[in-house]
């Protein structure tokens, strides 16, 4: 069973990670939970703000944004519409649901994420230790992670917005990184010699010209968000993602295939609207 | 009913095909081939199937991975041969391969499978040892739960109770929500989806071990039912009509009734009843003794064993329960193989 390689070099941790975990839900369950409830009143609160819009509002508010980003009529009218074929597939209050979800872990990504991507860019050291925890954060299964954040957190939103976190922050991080690389060092020499401080140096020069490389590492987040939306549904955060489920697991292609679009589309609009805010000059 | 989410019982499967002994089928062409089941009674029952059709009559077996759906079409194909444990007249597309004649249901493997709603009992009668206050101690019925909902509160939903319903896609996701309708709790609890098995799962073991109220939806033969103490909530006698609005999620008057009790059979494909009568009789006899199971469920959860252990175990400690189904020849053949 165990193949050739010789038994006496095997080990296990398994059982010492199921005892650390059973520890912690012991002594730390309550009280992670009561913060977590926290996190939850946000979500819970913006969610209700939401619903308190009426549809044609939103809508209005949307095409208003998308017109104010962009000052282009035709993307103005073509991204509320993409958002009113949603609310005609039945699919509005889902839709709030993961807007709300999608908003609020984005906004974390941005508030973490560029930060800790200046960090990597700056310091030598950070980035050697950063680097490898961002692959542990891409590639590990998050069902492996998932399970005892929810029994430490609770089911449905809040540790939804951690796996979501965990999942779509390292592109960003990475983007920022990348972005600050790859500025010609002489012009922050030049900066330094005009007599720039560091922050200086940072906020007006280094900033906006890695902002394309920024966004399109926010892009990737958005898009990333979105994707985790199924799985965050799994656990049981409400949205578009729990018709996709249920369609799968009831083999109706069609539900799946109706909110799985409504998805794309959600996507699509956050995408469009926060890549024309972040064009250079405009 | 079962239906561990595509997803995560891919991911479970697949360390379920790692574990898999897979020798037996190196040397002899067209291994029977099992459908691997992600969830413990479903596991459990396979290797048991597996253990008597190896050892009593030498044919080679082997697993594939893949979630209950996936593996419901496979079956239907006859790229599997056997489904250990299938849910009668539950999954949509077993009911439509059922009726094409494509896959057979066997036997009823557990008598007296159930589903309902539980509290653990400590929110009943609380546990001195472990200094918890009996929450609500005169929780008997669905009924009594009008006036406890603020002992399962929803912190998404504060001033309401939360309900833990069955993961999405689920038959009994309609059923449940249902009968929270029937029984006048729509307005009080929160229906509240738990997304996967696994999720429940690990919410209902996460408020037991703290000591929490927890309301949830569940079934047996499953290894919680062994494991802890719980309490089912009576509800009404079961009422074929009353069955009949609560299964229909557009019923907008939907009856109180206990649910359908469950039938679980083993499922084959049509190749594998025409080329195997004998190991179809095997299996038409199958009866695994609820009480038994569920400690053998609970003693493999807990200790963590892989389930081709257990079955073993099963075996060679309950040798009454299987030597009943097989004639006396092959049953000898099966002991001496343990």
């Amino acid at each position: 069973m165990s193949g050739g390689f010789p038994e006496a070099l095997q080990f296990s941790f398994a059982a010492w990670v199921n005892r650390l975990v059973d520890w912690l839900v012991l002594h730390y369950g309550d009280h992670l939970r009561s913060i977590s409830d926290q996190l939850l009143q946000l979500l819970v609160g913006l969610e209700n703000l939401l619903r308190l819009l009426p549809w044609w509002l939103l809508l209005l508010l949307v095409g208003l944004l998308a017109w104010h980003a962009s000052r282009s009529l035709a993307r103005a009218l073509v991204l509320p519409l993409l958002l009113a074929l949603i609310g005609m597939l039945g699919l509005w209050d889902k839709l709030l649901q993961t807007l709300a979800l999608v908003l609020v872990s984005t906004g974390l990504c941005v508030l973490v994420g560029v930060p800790l991507g200046i960090l990597l860019a700056t310091r030598p050291l950070a980035r050697r230790l950063i680097l490898p925890v961002l692959d542990v954060m891409q590639t590990l299964p998050a069902f492996v992670y998932l399970i005892p954040v929810l029994m430490l957190f609770g089911l449905g939103k809040v540790p939804a917005v951690f796996a979501t976190l965990i999942y779509a922050l390292p592109p960003l991080v990475r983007l920022t990184d990348l972005g600050l690389a790859q500025i010609d060092p002489s012009l922050l020499q030049a900066a330094h010699g005009l007599g720039a401080s560091r922050w200086q140096r940072l906020r007006r020069i280094a900033l906006p010209l890695a902002l394309p490389s920024i966004m399109a590492g926010l892009n990737q987040s958005v898009m990333m968000a979105l994707s985790m939306v199924v799985v965050a549904s799994m656990i049981g955060a409400r949205g578009l993602g729990e018709d996709v489920l249920a369609g799968i697991q009831t083999l109706n292609v069609g539900q799946g295939v109706e909110a799985g679009l409504a998805i794309v589309a959600l996507a699509m609009v956050i995408d469009r609207i926060s890549q024309a805010y972040g064009r250079p000059g405009r | 009913m079962k239906k561990v989410p595509t997803l995560l019982a891919s991911l479970l499967l697949a360390f379920g095909l790692a574990s898999t002994d897979s020798a037996a089928a190196a040397d002899q062409p067209a291994p029977i081939h099992f459908g691997a089941i992600g969830w413990e009674s479903g596991a459990l029952t396979t290797e048991i199937l597996r253990l008597i059709v190896e050892h009593g009559y030498g044919y080679p077996t082997d697993t594939l991975p893949g979630s209950t759906v996936s593996m419901e079409v496979a079956l239907a194909r006859n790229d599997l041969q056997v489904i250990a444990e299938e849910w009668a007249g539950r999954s949509p597309a077993w009911v439509k391969a059922e009726q094409a004649g494509q896959v057979f249901a066997l036997g009823d493997t557990v008598k007296n499978a159930e589903e309902g709603w539980w509290v653990p009992a400590y929110v009943i009668k609380g546990d001195s040892a472990r200094n918890l206050k009996p929450l609500a101690p005169d929780l008997r019925s669905v009924d009594d739960l009008k006036r406890y909902p603020q002992v399962f509160d929803d912190p998404e939903a504060p001033g309401k109770g939360r309900f833990l319903n069955s993961p999405s896609g689920w038959t009994s996701e309609t059923v449940n929500s249902q009968k929270l309708k029937a029984y006048g709790l729509d307005g009080l609890y929160n229906n509240f989806r738990s997304g996967s098995g696994a999720a429940l799962d690990a919410e209902i073991g996460s408020a037991i071990r703290r000591g929490q109220p927890v309301l949830f939806y569940y079934w047996s033969p499953t290894p919680l039912m062994g494991r802890y103490d719980l309490v089912r909530l009576e509800e009404p006698a079961f009422d074929a009509t009353a069955w009949a609005t609560l299964t229909d999620a557009a019923n907008p008057n939907p009856k109180g009734s206990r649910s359908l009790p469950a039938k679980l059979s083993i499922g084959v494909s049509k190749a594998f009843r025409d080329a195997h009568p004998e190991l179809v009789a095997v299996f038409e006899k199958v009866d695994l003794p609820i009480a038994t199971l569920n400690k053998a469920l609970a003693r493999m959860s807990e200790t963590r064993q892989p389930p081709r252990e257990a079955a073993l175990a099963f075996l060679r400690d309950n040798p009454t329960v299987w030597k009943a189904w097989l004639p006396a020849e092959n049953a000898a053949k099966v002991e001496a193989g343990l």
